[in-house]
């Protein structure tokens, strides 16, 4: 009775501990870079699109979305 | 808004280097310095393959954990640029890169060697946009513009694409499953899937 309950106990202490061997370790480098240069402006923080993120991303896909020739050539 | 990517389609690509030319001319880029080249495998024979390679914009990007003086940066787009005014032309970058995107002009007599120039993806550098001081260092910002890179416009194929990660991947998997074959089918029939097509290539196989 006892070796059944040891057994069961043991059973699942590995099935634990085999979940989280198959855990993902992270592979990222970890470094302190900083960037030390000049601020940058977004892209559309400029005359063209008055700072409107939306805007913006509405022209460039709009630009590309019909490099799928797939689109204008045929919708088979 | 998902990163900013390039995708080479290397059964599109028909190595006429359109890309590499309106690179060099939309930024006019010196003599000496390719932020985009075509590289070529198996070439002349039954299976040759061609690529057009440029700096990658790496989500978790070599170059910048190498630079000692820390010039690079990446844009809320995942555009990874640099700041030349802080570049030292020391060519960690260039020994970090897989691709070998950072290039170096010859700033002097005997092979002195310039700060690092690369692919922009077209979004110019850390001056003001579209300012002649980017024009001159970093070269045209078609980003800002609502344009995408010169190079992927230009490509008369549609091998290199472009733009937002996600819609580029899209066009790709809907190209690999109208192809709907293995990689040992090649040639011009593969790359658009035209069933009536003949075999241009001795070899070739459709």
């Amino acid at each position: 009775m006892i070796a059944r309950v040891f057994l069961r106990y043991g059973a699942c202490a590995a099935l634990v501990l085999g979940l989280v061997a198959c855990g993902e370790t992270d592979q990222t480098a970890k470094t302190e870079k900083v960037y030390a240069g000049k601020k940058d402006e977004r892209a559309y923080d400029n005359k063209l699109f008055g700072n409107d993120k939306k805007k913006w991303e509405a022209t460039m896909a709009a630009r590309t979305k019909p490099q799928n020739e797939y689109l204008r050539t045929d919708s088979k | 808004m998902a990163r900013m990517k390039f995708i080479c389609d290397a059964e599109r690509c028909i190595e006429c280097n359109g890309c590499v030319t309106a690179c060099k001319s939309e930024h006019e880029v010196p003599w000496g310095v390719n932020r985009r080249r075509l590289v070529t495998v198996n070439d002349g024979k039954p299976g040759e393959r061609s690529i057009s390679v440029a700096c990658m914009h790496c989500t978790d990007a070599p170059c910048m954990a190498v630079c000692p003086v820390d010039c690079f940066y990446k844009t809320e787009e995942g555009v990874v640029l640099h700041d030349k005014d802080l570049c030292i032309g020391c060519g960690y970058c260039f020994y970090a890169c897989p691709f070998g995107a950072p290039q170096f002009p010859q700033a002097g007599a005997f092979g002195l060697r310039g700060k690092m120039d690369k692919c922009t993806f077209c979004a110019g550098g850390p001056e003001e946009d579209n300012s002649a001081a980017e024009r001159t260092k970093y070269g045209r910002n078609r980003l800002s513009e609502g344009k995408l890179p010169a190079c992927a416009e230009m490509c008369s194929t549609k091998a290199l694409l472009a733009g937002d990660g996600d819609v580029i991947m899209s066009i790709y998997k809907q190209r690999v499953q109208r192809r709907g074959k293995g990689d040992e089918v090649w040639g011009w029939a593969m790359a658009y899937n035209r069933s009536d097509a003949k075999p241009q290539v001795a070899g070739a196989k459709t």
